[in-house]
């Protein structure tokens, strides 16, 4: 069943080995560039947050905002690429393999694009910050990472399939993604918003995705909930991915 | 899985219908391609040949009817209908972010083919393409018809036993469209190939029947001089004048044996009932100024005009 997919996902794989140094310094300055505009310059101005330095209450955020974003984009613009420039998608479809081996492809490349370029953005922080966290604590980051990077790559695929213009998926990254992202408690805790719309952005599968990765990081609090709201969105969306990515080929 | 035994056509196609919304694609076509024969597609613009390669390739589900590949039904038996084509598509549908190598084995892995097998394979279809040397160079490094060549390497690699081309020499150099000929005639007899194409002169070279599609609907079959013999209107020459030919093509007009005539500058072309009538046409000329008689061979691109009303590019 899953051969097509393991072939696919093989030649992306051959692709990102080839583009990795000269992607890492793009996908690494912008977390950074963040990083150390906000936790080392504001560090001062803002002090503790939820009880630790703002830069280390950021910190995950960025790490998992890489992520999430590098599978996204991945996903969207890999799925729009093929399928409207390359007509490689086509090609694929005249072999012996089902459509939904090419969208589980696409959303592994997305998930594995989105946890290496996580890892090396974790990494540098890691290296050229104090931000230092115990080793323990990454496992069950990663157990929030995995399902994370799985959700925005299934969401790429359902825009890489529905949009035939690049600049509209430039349009959903700007006022859909990145809003989504940001309102999730990345920059800020969740108390800083006004009592009656909290339940509203807790019910955000990004919020329980980054305040989730956070604790865990962080405190190695891990909150099971949080988990499970992100997997069961990731699992819907994914059956949603498939759904529409075939009755658009059938067209 | 639903194949007949033993299909005694490579393509069978019985009544099948493609509605767009109010447009008709294909309407109550029927088709036998038998196997081992190079069958040619001809058609204008919008008669329907891409959604007919597209229903047959499992792209696309018809509207009603039946067709089959290899005895399987394109509705209930994609992936073993896929298993056992070939596509070479319109549009230049190769990877060029991995090697032409990289491109071979990415799809030799969607065929599921073993790597032993593979490589063997790979290594011969480049050979044979004249794509050795080049083999790690990305794609959109060759030219046309080297990336056609290699589109047409991928589709062989798994030895299909269908092989559709969807015009597969536009845009390429004489040069290039001779080479794709002389592979598609070397692999004459092994396997069905099923071609579309807008030059009349490559359905006439290749191809063993012809079949001409418009507006949906099968319009006529058989072979290019089966084709040809069909046209009315017998034998035409061409007659050249130097002079005066509006009044000898009046002249002409008015004799029995003649059937139609048209002007075309200087030229004559006049159909007769048979060639025997040119010996009275010739003594009927005499003293005109004739520059040269010639016998007008009818080509398919005639058959078509009868046929569509249009030309095939049109």
């Amino acid at each position: 069943m899953l051969r097509g997919s393991l072939a696919i996902w093989r030649r992306d794989m051959i692709v990102l080995r080839r583009s990795l140094l000269s992607e890492m310094v793009a996908v690494v300055a912008y977390p950074l560039t963040i990083y150390l505009a906000f936790g080392i310059g504001m560090k001062s101005y803002i002090g503790l947050v939820e009880g630790v330095p703002y830069s280390l209450f950021i910190a995950p955020g960025l790490i998992t905002m890489t992520a999430v974003n590098a599978a996204y984009s991945e996903s969207v613009w890999s799925l729009w690429f093929h399928r409207r420039v390359q007509f490689t998608i086509e090609s694929y479809r005249v072999t012996p393999i089902s459509v939904s081996e090419i969208v589980i492809a696409k959303i592994l490349s997305g998930f594995t694009h989105g946890l290496v370029k996580g890892v090396m953005v974790g990494l540098v922080i890691f290296t050229i910050t104090p931000f230092r966290f115990p080793l323990e604590h990454l496992a069950f980051y990663l157990l929030f990472l995995v399902p994370g990077s799985a959700l925005f790559s299934c969401a790429g695929v359902i825009c890489g399939t529905i949009m035939d213009k690049p600049e509209t998926i430039g349009k959903v990254e700007a006022v859909f993604i990145m809003p989504l992202i940001f309102m999730s408690g990345l920059f800020f805790p969740l108390s800083s918003y006004p009592a009656q719309v909290i339940p509203w952005v807790r019910a955000l599968p990004t919020t329980a995705l980054f305040e989730g990765a956070r604790q865990v990081l962080v405190a190695g609090t891990f909150q099971y909930e949080f988990l499970l709201q992100v997997s069961v969105t990731a699992l819907l969306v994914f059956i949603a991915a498939v759904w529409i990515f075939r009755r658009k080929l059938s067209e | 899985m639903n194949a007949l035994k033993h299909p005694a056509a490579a393509i069978s196609v019985r009544s099948l219908c493609k509605r767009y919304g109010e447009l008709m694609a294909l309407d109550d076509f029927n088709l036998e391609v038998p196997q081992g024969s190079i069958f040619g597609l001809l058609g204008p613009n919008g008669a329907g040949k891409t959604t007919l390669i597209r229903i047959l390739t499992t792209l696309m589900r018809q509207t009603s009817g039946e067709a089959r590949i290899e005895g399987f039904d394109t509705r209930s038996n994609g992936r073993d209908i896929r298993a056992l084509i070939g596509v070479v598509s319109q549009e230049n549908s190769l990877d060029r972010y991995i090697t032409a190598r990289e491109n071979l084995e990415l799809h030799a892995r969607l065929h599921g083919m073993e790597p032993k097998l593979y490589r063997r394979r790979i290594d011969e279809l480049l050979e044979l393409m004249g794509l050795s040397g080049r083999q790690k160079d990305m794609p959109d490094t060759f030219s046309g018809g080297m990336q056609r060549r290699l589109v047409v390497a991928r589709a062989l690699l798994h030895e299909p036993k269908v092989l559709f081309l969807d015009e597969p020499t536009t845009g390429l150099d004489p040069q290039s469209r001779r080479a794709v000929w002389d592979y598609i005639h070397s692999i004459a007899g092994r396997m069905t190939v099923f071609l579309t194409t807008h030059y009349l002169d490559e359905a006439e070279q290749l191809c063993d029947r012809i079949v001409i599609m418009d507006h949906g609907r099968l319009i006529d079959q058989g072979s290019s001089q089966e084709l040809k013999d069909k046209l009315s209107g017998g034998t035409v020459y061409q007659i050249d004048f130097t002079d005066s030919v509006g009044r000898y093509a009046d002249l002409l007009r008015q004799m029995a044996c003649v059937k139609d005539i048209e002007i075309i500058d200087q030229s004559v072309c006049v159909a007769l009932e048979s060639w025997e009538c040119l010996s009275e046409i010739v003594p009927a000329l005499n003293g005109a100024p004739v520059r040269k008689i010639s016998l007008k061979e009818r080509t398919l691109e005639d058959v078509f005009m009868s046929l569509t009303g249009r030309k095939v590019r049109e």
